[in-house]
């Protein structure tokens, strides 16, 4: 991956912060739930996952990732890839959302 | 992973809602028990208003719902939850004017009981069949075990409709049997003990994890809970033929130790999930339900006390009470409360997640007003059953009244996040998002 490449992915993530868990109010990126952003030819590779397996806004979820990383400024395509390996604990979450939801 | 929202689901908890307001005007107008008699036709339209048409409506509505969430498949044979709904209903309204032409009220030459006895267990049938049909898919993998109450409470729910319609002919005339004691107790542990509670346990396995972000793996103590289930529905089943054939009177004390046993190991997996939960400060759902596991297990210490000390028949009736409202009632509208908004969150905004901003689903609520009606909720489910142990009933239409008032205002509540009307900005939602109807499902 070149360096222009890595801003891309930089500002793939940086988008991502808008898409928000609707149950916990938090964006995927602070959740934790976006494993991996990629980026090859101008296309985002997203490896993603959700809270719940089989949780009713999944497909939701998975869309608004897509087009969430499809209007970054240089992305022509965007894939999502839904995984539950490893299925996501509330420990993958960044500290500043934990706190915000009174985690323990 | 397939799953997405069930398009029939509000309309099912609309229906629930609607015969949850109507028997609750009942007991505070004192129509039923205790002012007539536990087996009167006026109790049993009371008794099926509360049993078909609020907790099944509502379980049923929930399980379409969340047996995909489960099982993460997604729901099958789609097409025959509308045609259950409907006839639910219509089996339900004639089944309840058969119980009024029993009790003299209405005059009328219509066969509604025979019509109830095929409309209500064909309804069921389709939704049993889109359920079971949902969980079969899971295969070859194995059910995960909130799955598998769900589907030991599907089999209750057969033969509680199968012995029902029995019941239905027999009280018209149809069929020359006496059904009263045997098939009676039959069909209210499979009801009560089966359909719904056990279902009500599988799907809290998976919500209470899900809502309080507590660990959600498969523990010694869930699958004690299922195994001592089970053996005391086998028991509770067995128990009348043990009576019919002479036999020693094992299997009734052997269904209540067991039962009890089962309440025992659910409430350590209850103490466990709301001590390792992640997610300190509990939403207004998880506190109200505390309400409902606090009945839950009333139910099962009554219970016994009541059976030892030889007032089983005295008590009955505080104790059905309790479980109907303050475990299964308290239960229901307390996730309903959370549910619904999460429901109109998806309708609303799940079509412009990550393109517009989006409010969050609490934001769909106002959790300081209804804390206030689910606190006098309870108040009157406790206030109510002291009244039946204690035979005022005066009492219990006051305690009734208080009930009636705090469901009617959550019913507003659930209104208001339905129509958004908690939002700041409901009046100028961002482009692409739809306001969802009220009940109905969305036009696609």
């Amino acid at each position: 991956m070149t360096t222009g490449n890595e801003t891309l992915a930089d500002a793939v993530e940086r988008a991502l912060t808008m898409v928000i868990d609707p149950e916990l109010g938090e964006s995927v990126i602070d959740l934790g739930l976006i494993y991996e952003i990629t980026v090859e030819d101008g296309v985002a590779y997203v490896e993603m996952t959700t809270t719940t397996r089989g949780c009713p806004a999944t497909a939701y979820l998975k869309e608004a990732v897509q087009s969430a990383a499809w209007s970054v400024p240089g992305i022509h395509y965007a894939e999502v890839k839904l995984t539950y390996e490893p299925s996501w604990s509330p420990g993958m979450m960044k500290d500043a959302a934990r706190s915000r939801l009174h985690l323990a | 992973m397939g799953t997405a929202l069930s398009r029939w689901t509000m309309a099912y908890f609309t229906a629930a809602l609607v015969f949850l307001m109507a028997a609750q005007t009942m007991m505070a107008m004192g129509y039923g028990y205790p002012t007539v008699a536990v087996e009167a036709p006026e109790t049993l339209v009371l008794v099926h208003t509360v049993t078909i048409g609020w907790l099944s409506l509502l379980m049923c509505g929930a399980l379409l719902q969340f047996v995909p969430v489960l099982v993460a498949k997604p729901l099958q044979s789609e097409k025959l939850v509308l045609p259950a709904l409907l006839c639910l209903l219509s089996g339900l309204v004639c089944l309840l004017a058969g119980f009024l032409h029993l009790a003299g009220a209405i005059e009328t030459d219509l066969p509604l009981l025979p019509a109830a006895a095929t409309l209500l267990p064909a309804g069921f049938l389709l939704v049993v069949i889109v359920v079971a049909r949902t969980l079969w898919n899971v295969r070859p993998a194995r059910l995960p075990l909130p799955a598998r109450f769900v589907a030991i409470g599907l089999a209750c729910l057969a033969v509680t409709f199968a012995i029902g319609a029995l019941f239905a002919l027999v009280l018209s005339g149809l069929l020359p049997l006496d059904l009263r004691t045997e098939g009676l107790s039959i069909h209210i542990a499979a009801g009560v003990g089966g359909w719904l509670t056990f279902t009500a346990i599988g799907v809290s396995y998976r919500l209470l994890p899900m809502f309080m972000l507590a660990p959600d793996e498969e523990r010694a103590a869930s699958r004690a809970v299922w195994r001592c289930g089970i053996l005391a529905l086998l028991c509770f089943a067995a128990a009348p033929l043990e009576r019919l054939a002479g036999g020693f009177g094992i299997f009734g004390p052997a269904a209540a130790v067991l039962a009890l046993a089962a309440l025992y190991f659910y409430g350590l997996d209850l103490v466990f999930l709301y001590r390792n939960r992640k997610r300190r400060k509990l939403e207004l759902n998880m506190k109200a339900a505390i309400g409902a596991f606090v009945a839950f297990f009333a139910c099962g210490l009554l219970l016994p006390v009541a059976a030892l000390t030889g007032t089983l028949e005295m008590y009955s009736g505080a104790v059905f009470y309790l479980a109907a409202f303050g475990w299964l009632t308290g239960l229901g509208l307390s996730q309903l409360y959370k549910i619904v908004p999460f429901l109109t969150w998806l309708e609303c905004f799940g079509a412009v997640m990550g393109r517009k901003p989006t409010p969050r689903v609490q934001d769909l609520v106002a959790e300081r007003r209804a804390r206030l009606w689910f606190a006098l909720y309870f108040t009157g489910v406790a206030i109510g059953t002291g009244a039946l142990a204690c035979a005022v009933p005066g009492l219990f239409r006051l305690a009734s009244a208080m009930t009636l008032v705090a469901i009617g205002a959550i019913i507003v509540e659930l209104v208001v996040s339905r129509r958004l009307l908690n939002l700041p900005e409901r009046d100028s939602l961002p482009e692409g998002a739809s306001r969802p109807r009220l009940f109905l499902p969305s036009a696609r």
